[in-house]
């Protein structure tokens, strides 16, 4: 690759993943995450053609659950448990963060 | 090389049975978790940890590895001796999307095959695509407001000539997009690891991530930051300049204004369609002691008829 290049990269907000793309940048099979769909711990969004489409949130819950269920050989909906107190945490941190400055 | 003793990363004995492995495996994984760990390295932990346990929980990798362990202490200089690995018919795909180190990509990783059937049989295995890759990149709040250029190093594994595997260092230039949020992922396509036997490379992600500022608080693309304002510039109104993440704004606040009055200028936080609001906590900060202060508190304090906590009482 040419060093002096700068590369652009696309934000998957602005083009959403397809199933083969997020199987491919997880390292699992498309079914695991229609399997996963199906059962609800993950979300997605229908475009007009009827595929589904996954962004930046959806890929990095995915990975969390893969890397719980794979670790821990983790029944899906304990997996999906763990990761939505990780939500969790992760959204009263912000809020706790947000309070401090507002105490400044 | 190094040696990597993957007995003493999970903490068990050589004679460790199957399930003592994996019960030291999961306690790690827990410990070094890297969306719970409090630890500075949790991650790397974690990668040496996940690096042992794909060794030691497969039978027939931990015989292979017992087998070279007998001859190298940890830590000390190793190459793989030719054939090494005859005799274990171990998987080398079960391994993919592991950030795992060269020792390990060396033995056990895809490009060990290879090296361990000889470069003449390499045009055997079909075209496989390189593995995805993840990494995360740290940036300022105000290169999401400008955009803008930022380096950033990888490290990509590679087969060398002998069908070794080696780490490469690599610096790209990325192109920041305007507006980008925390927790978004940018996509490099082709930018990934390489590709085997003529396979595409795989896709770089990046998870983009602020460095931490007091300063600001983000949510989506709304930014809140306080400014002090002095108690005449609360109660008269005035035109103050604020430094802000957009640059420095010329800003008006109104007469009356308390302490945490929030002023929001529209349009002026994280760009985008639309862009996010800029709020501003009004926060009163009193003149540093002097006596001519003094003298002017004395002077309120006597003029002006104020309880402040008036409300407070029963």
């Amino acid at each position: 690759m040419d060093r002096d290049e700068t590369m652009i990269g696309v934000l998957l907000e602005e083009r959403a993943l397809s199933i083969d793309e997020l199987a491919r940048a997880c390292h699992c099979e498309p079914r695991w995450i229609v399997d996963h769909i199906e059962s609800g711990v993950l979300e997605c969004t229908v475009v007009a053609t009827g595929e589904r489409r996954f962004t930046s949130a959806a890929m990095v819950r995915a990975r969390r659950l893969l890397s719980i269920e794979r670790t821990f050989e983790a029944d899906a909906e304990l997996a999906a448990l763990a990761v939505d107190l990780i939500e969790e945490v992760e959204a009263l941190r912000r809020q706790l963060s947000a309070a401090r400055l507002g105490k400044r | 090389m190094e040696f990597k003793d993957y007995y003493q990363a999970l903490g068990v004995a050589k004679s460790a049975s199957a399930d003592e492995i994996k019960k030291a495996y999961r306690k790690l994984a827990r410990k070094y978790h890297p969306d719970v760990s409090k630890e500075a390295d949790a991650q790397e932990r974690m990668r040496d940890v996940n690096e042992a346990y794909a060794v030691l929980s497969d039978a027939e990798k931990r015989a292979a590895y017992d087998t070279l362990g007998q001859r190298h202490a940890a830590g000390s200089e190793f190459r793989p001796p030719p054939g090494w690995s005859d005799g274990y018919a171990f998987s080398t795909d079960d391994t993919s999307g592991e950030d795992f180190s060269e020792f390990f990509a060396n033995l056990f990783g895809r490009g060990a095959h290879a090296s361990r059937t000889g470069r003449g049989h390499r045009a055997e295995m079909p075209p496989m695509r390189g593995e995805d890759q993840h990494a995360a990149i740290t940036i300022d709040l105000a290169d999401s407001y400008r955009g803008g250029e930022r380096a950033i190093t990888l490290r990509a594994p590679r087969l060398d000539d002998a069908g070794r595997v080696v780490a490469d260092e690599r610096t790209l230039r990325l192109q920041i997009p305007k507006g980008v949020r925390e927790g978004q992922q940018i996509r490099l396509a082709g930018q990934g690891p390489p590709g085997f036997n003529g396979g595409p490379a795989g896709d770089l992600y990046l998870e983009i991530r602020f460095s931490p500022d007091t300063r600001y608080r983000v949510e989506g693309r709304d930014v809140t930051q306080s400014v002090p304002v002095a108690p005449w510039e609360a109660m008269l109104g005035a035109r103050i300049e604020v430094a802000t993440p957009a640059g420095t704004l010329e800003v008006g606040i109104p007469a009356g204004s308390n302490n945490g009055t929030r002023l929001r200028l529209k349009g002026k936080g994280l760009p985008g369609e639309p862009a996010g609001d800029l709020y501003l906590d009004l926060e009163l900060v009193l003149p540093p002691p002097s006596d001519k202060a003094r003298e002017l508190f004395e002077t309120m304090s006597r003029e002006i008829a104020f309880d402040p906590r008036r409300s407070m009482r029963a």
